[in-house]
Protein backbone atom coordinates (compact mmCIF):
# COMPACT_ATOMS: atom_id res chain seq x y z
CA UNK A 1 0.00 0.00 0.00
CA UNK A 2 2.85 2.14 1.27
CA UNK A 3 4.39 2.16 -2.19
CA UNK A 4 1.57 2.43 -4.36
CA UNK A 5 0.29 5.61 -2.79
CA UNK A 6 1.37 7.64 -5.39
CA UNK A 7 -0.32 8.46 -8.79
CA UNK A 8 0.42 7.16 -11.49
CA UNK A 9 1.42 3.59 -10.03
CA UNK A 10 5.07 3.01 -10.57
CA UNK A 11 3.71 -1.13 -11.43
CA UNK A 12 3.80 -1.42 -15.18
CA UNK A 13 1.86 -5.09 -15.07
CA UNK A 14 -1.61 -3.82 -15.04
CA UNK A 15 -2.58 -7.06 -12.62
CA UNK A 16 -1.74 -5.33 -9.46
CA UNK A 17 -5.62 -5.74 -8.64
CA UNK A 18 -5.71 -9.46 -9.46
CA UNK A 19 -5.61 -10.96 -6.43
CA UNK A 20 -7.27 -14.49 -6.15
CA UNK A 21 -4.63 -17.21 -5.68
CA UNK A 22 -3.29 -19.21 -8.94
CA UNK A 23 -6.21 -17.11 -10.79
CA UNK A 24 -4.17 -17.59 -14.26
CA UNK A 25 -2.61 -20.97 -13.76
CA UNK A 26 -4.84 -23.83 -15.51
CA UNK A 27 -2.95 -26.86 -13.38
CA UNK A 28 -3.30 -30.30 -14.70
CA UNK A 29 -6.29 -31.05 -12.70
CA UNK A 30 -8.24 -27.94 -13.99
CA UNK A 31 -7.40 -28.41 -17.74
CA UNK A 32 -8.81 -32.39 -17.04
CA UNK A 33 -11.88 -30.87 -15.47
CA UNK A 34 -12.15 -28.57 -18.61
CA UNK A 35 -11.88 -31.36 -21.15
CA UNK A 36 -14.78 -33.92 -19.29
CA UNK A 37 -16.75 -30.74 -19.65
CA UNK A 38 -16.40 -30.56 -22.99
CA UNK A 39 -16.79 -34.03 -23.47
CA UNK A 40 -19.88 -33.50 -21.96
CA UNK A 41 -20.93 -30.43 -24.31
CA UNK A 42 -19.89 -32.42 -27.45
CA UNK A 43 -22.57 -34.87 -26.30
CA UNK A 44 -25.09 -32.90 -25.26
CA UNK A 45 -24.30 -31.16 -28.64
CA UNK A 46 -24.64 -34.05 -30.90
CA UNK A 47 -28.41 -35.07 -29.39
CA UNK A 48 -30.05 -32.97 -31.49
CA UNK A 49 -28.21 -34.31 -34.91
CA UNK A 50 -28.93 -37.91 -33.54
CA UNK A 51 -32.35 -36.90 -33.11
CA UNK A 52 -32.81 -35.27 -36.98
CA UNK A 53 -31.26 -38.46 -37.96
CA UNK A 54 -33.37 -41.35 -36.20
CA UNK A 55 -36.78 -38.66 -37.47
CA UNK A 56 -34.72 -38.98 -41.22
CA UNK A 57 -34.55 -43.07 -40.60
CA UNK A 58 -37.77 -44.03 -39.68
CA UNK A 59 -40.37 -42.14 -41.78
CA UNK A 60 -39.66 -38.92 -43.18
CA UNK A 61 -36.63 -40.20 -44.39
CA UNK A 62 -37.79 -41.70 -47.92
CA UNK A 63 -40.10 -39.28 -49.47
CA UNK A 64 -42.44 -41.90 -51.49
CA UNK A 65 -44.87 -39.33 -53.29
CA UNK A 66 -48.32 -40.79 -54.57
CA UNK A 67 -47.99 -42.30 -58.10
CA UNK A 68 -49.16 -39.92 -60.46
CA UNK A 69 -49.86 -40.09 -63.62
CA UNK A 70 -48.38 -38.00 -66.35
CA UNK A 71 -49.76 -38.93 -69.68
CA UNK A 72 -51.79 -41.84 -71.98
CA UNK A 73 -49.01 -44.04 -73.47
CA UNK A 74 -50.58 -43.45 -76.35
CA UNK A 75 -50.47 -39.63 -76.12
CA UNK A 76 -46.96 -39.86 -76.65
CA UNK A 77 -45.35 -40.72 -79.70
CA UNK A 78 -41.92 -42.34 -79.57
CA UNK A 79 -39.37 -39.39 -79.79
CA UNK A 80 -41.54 -36.84 -78.12
CA UNK A 81 -41.66 -35.13 -74.90
CA UNK A 82 -44.29 -33.77 -72.39
CA UNK A 83 -43.99 -31.56 -69.60
CA UNK A 84 -45.87 -32.08 -66.12
CA UNK A 85 -45.22 -31.05 -62.53
CA UNK A 86 -43.56 -33.31 -60.23
CA UNK A 87 -43.24 -33.95 -57.19
CA UNK A 88 -44.96 -30.36 -56.19
CA UNK A 89 -47.21 -28.47 -58.76
CA UNK A 90 -43.96 -25.72 -59.07
CA UNK A 91 -41.57 -28.60 -59.93
CA UNK A 92 -41.69 -28.80 -63.49
CA UNK A 93 -40.63 -32.11 -65.11
CA UNK A 94 -40.12 -33.67 -68.74
CA UNK A 95 -40.80 -36.91 -70.22
CA UNK A 96 -39.06 -38.19 -73.32
CA UNK A 97 -40.54 -41.68 -74.84
CA UNK A 98 -37.06 -43.01 -76.05
CA UNK A 99 -38.86 -45.95 -77.37
CA UNK A 100 -41.90 -47.93 -77.34
CA UNK A 101 -41.33 -49.24 -74.15
CA UNK A 102 -38.54 -46.51 -72.98
CA UNK A 103 -39.18 -43.45 -71.10
CA UNK A 104 -37.22 -41.08 -68.95
CA UNK A 105 -38.45 -38.28 -66.99
CA UNK A 106 -35.60 -35.14 -65.46
CA UNK A 107 -36.89 -32.18 -63.41
CA UNK A 108 -36.82 -29.65 -65.71
CA UNK A 109 -34.88 -26.98 -64.08
CA UNK A 110 -31.13 -27.09 -65.14
CA UNK A 111 -28.99 -27.28 -62.59
CA UNK A 112 -26.63 -24.52 -63.69
CA UNK A 113 -29.02 -21.58 -63.36
CA UNK A 114 -32.49 -23.20 -63.03
CA UNK A 115 -34.00 -22.07 -66.70
CA UNK A 116 -36.05 -25.20 -67.85
CA UNK A 117 -34.65 -26.98 -70.27
CA UNK A 118 -35.91 -28.74 -73.30
CA UNK A 119 -35.81 -31.98 -75.08
CA UNK A 120 -34.70 -31.18 -78.65
CA UNK A 121 -35.83 -33.96 -80.58
CA UNK A 122 -33.86 -33.56 -83.96
CA UNK A 123 -30.45 -33.33 -81.96
CA UNK A 124 -31.52 -36.15 -79.33
CA UNK A 125 -30.17 -33.90 -76.22
CA UNK A 126 -31.95 -32.00 -73.69
CA UNK A 127 -30.86 -28.22 -74.53
CA UNK A 128 -30.69 -25.50 -72.26
CA UNK A 129 -31.35 -22.02 -73.88
CA UNK A 130 -30.00 -19.85 -70.88
CA UNK A 131 -26.28 -20.52 -71.60
CA UNK A 132 -26.38 -23.15 -74.50
CA UNK A 133 -26.08 -26.02 -71.32
CA UNK A 134 -26.93 -30.09 -72.87
CA UNK A 135 -27.72 -32.90 -71.20
CA UNK A 136 -27.50 -36.40 -71.92
CA UNK A 137 -31.00 -37.94 -72.23
CA UNK A 138 -30.51 -41.63 -70.96
CA UNK A 139 -28.66 -40.60 -67.87
CA UNK A 140 -29.38 -36.36 -67.49
CA UNK A 141 -25.38 -35.88 -67.25
CA UNK A 142 -24.37 -32.80 -68.69
CA UNK A 143 -22.73 -33.11 -71.74
CA UNK A 144 -21.55 -29.71 -72.67
CA UNK A 145 -21.92 -25.61 -71.39
CA UNK A 146 -21.78 -24.71 -67.80
CA UNK A 147 -23.72 -27.13 -65.70
CA UNK A 148 -21.81 -29.60 -63.83
CA UNK A 149 -24.54 -32.03 -61.97
CA UNK A 150 -26.63 -34.10 -63.85
CA UNK A 151 -30.50 -33.45 -63.85
CA UNK A 152 -32.37 -34.59 -61.14
CA UNK A 153 -33.82 -38.16 -62.87
CA UNK A 154 -37.95 -39.46 -61.63
CA UNK A 155 -38.45 -42.75 -61.91
CA UNK A 156 -41.58 -43.50 -63.80
CA UNK A 157 -43.30 -46.23 -63.86
CA UNK A 158 -45.63 -47.63 -67.08
CA UNK A 159 -49.24 -49.33 -66.25
CA UNK A 160 -52.37 -49.96 -67.85
CA UNK A 161 -50.81 -47.67 -70.68
CA UNK A 162 -50.10 -44.77 -68.88
CA UNK A 163 -47.03 -43.50 -67.46
CA UNK A 164 -46.72 -43.04 -63.74
CA UNK A 165 -44.03 -40.93 -62.01
CA UNK A 166 -42.86 -42.63 -58.89
CA UNK A 167 -40.33 -40.51 -57.04
CA UNK A 168 -37.25 -38.67 -57.47
CA UNK A 169 -33.93 -39.92 -57.65
CA UNK A 170 -32.00 -39.75 -54.68
CA UNK A 171 -28.89 -37.28 -56.02
CA UNK A 172 -25.27 -38.81 -55.50
CA UNK A 173 -22.80 -36.34 -54.91
CA UNK B 1 5.54 -44.26 -18.97
CA UNK B 2 3.52 -43.19 -15.63
CA UNK B 3 0.40 -44.17 -15.28
CA UNK B 4 -0.63 -40.58 -14.50
CA UNK B 5 0.65 -39.48 -17.97
CA UNK B 6 -1.35 -42.00 -19.71
CA UNK B 7 -4.44 -40.76 -18.28
CA UNK B 8 -3.46 -37.31 -19.06
CA UNK B 9 -2.74 -38.46 -22.77
CA UNK B 10 -6.36 -40.48 -22.64
CA UNK B 11 -8.20 -37.60 -22.04
CA UNK B 12 -6.51 -35.74 -24.98
CA UNK B 13 -7.35 -38.50 -26.69
CA UNK B 14 -11.43 -38.18 -25.84
CA UNK B 15 -11.32 -34.33 -26.82
CA UNK B 16 -9.50 -35.48 -30.10
CA UNK B 17 -12.16 -38.33 -30.80
CA UNK B 18 -15.31 -35.98 -29.33
CA UNK B 19 -14.25 -33.54 -32.34
CA UNK B 20 -13.33 -36.70 -35.08
CA UNK B 21 -17.18 -37.99 -34.26
CA UNK B 22 -18.82 -34.57 -34.35
CA UNK B 23 -17.35 -33.58 -37.63
CA UNK B 24 -18.54 -37.14 -39.00
CA UNK B 25 -21.59 -36.86 -37.63
CA UNK B 26 -22.80 -33.83 -39.10
CA UNK B 27 -20.95 -34.74 -42.72
CA UNK B 28 -23.07 -38.29 -42.98
CA UNK B 29 -25.84 -36.24 -41.94
CA UNK B 30 -25.68 -33.90 -45.17
CA UNK B 31 -24.64 -37.26 -47.04
CA UNK B 32 -28.04 -38.31 -46.16
CA UNK B 33 -26.41 -41.18 -44.39
CA UNK B 34 -28.19 -41.35 -41.70
CA UNK B 35 -27.42 -44.57 -39.92
CA UNK B 36 -23.69 -43.26 -39.94
CA UNK B 37 -25.00 -40.06 -38.34
CA UNK B 38 -26.62 -42.27 -35.90
CA UNK B 39 -23.47 -44.27 -34.98
CA UNK B 40 -21.00 -41.30 -34.44
CA UNK B 41 -23.76 -39.45 -32.13
CA UNK B 42 -23.98 -42.88 -30.05
CA UNK B 43 -20.11 -43.10 -29.84
CA UNK B 44 -20.29 -39.25 -29.08
CA UNK B 45 -22.38 -40.01 -25.98
CA UNK B 46 -21.09 -42.75 -24.63
CA UNK B 47 -17.41 -41.06 -24.73
CA UNK B 48 -19.20 -38.34 -22.49
CA UNK B 49 -19.32 -41.17 -19.22
CA UNK B 50 -16.03 -42.59 -19.76
CA UNK B 51 -14.56 -39.35 -19.81
CA UNK B 52 -16.01 -38.60 -16.26
CA UNK B 53 -15.20 -41.71 -15.15
CA UNK B 54 -11.45 -40.84 -16.35
CA UNK B 55 -11.62 -37.63 -14.48
CA UNK B 56 -13.26 -39.03 -11.30
CA UNK B 57 -10.29 -41.47 -11.32
CA UNK B 58 -7.51 -39.69 -11.85
CA UNK B 59 -8.53 -37.64 -8.92
CA UNK B 60 -8.97 -40.65 -6.82
CA UNK B 61 -5.65 -41.45 -7.61
CA UNK B 62 -3.80 -38.24 -7.21
CA UNK B 63 -5.22 -37.86 -3.80
CA UNK B 64 -2.45 -37.90 -1.16
CA UNK B 65 0.41 -38.42 -3.76
CA UNK B 66 1.89 -34.93 -4.69
CA UNK B 67 -0.28 -33.02 -7.65
CA UNK B 68 1.21 -32.17 -10.34
S1 LIG C 1 -29.09 -22.03 -66.78
FE1 LIG C 1 -28.85 -23.73 -68.06
S2 LIG C 1 -26.90 -23.40 -68.90
FE2 LIG C 1 -27.09 -21.72 -67.54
Amino acid sequence: MEKNNRFPFEEDNYTHNINRNNERKLDRRGFMKTLAGAAGVFAVSSLPWGALAAKELMGLGEKEYPHQKITDIAAIPIGDSVEFAFPGEHDSALLIRLGENKFVAYQNACTHLRCPVYWVKAEGEIICPCHHGKFDVKTGEPTAGPPRRPLPEIIVKVEKGAVYAVKVKRYEG
Amino acid sequence: MKAKNMRFILMCMVLFLNIIFTQKMVHQYFYENYKNALIYCALNLVIFPAALFLYKYDVKKLKGADRG
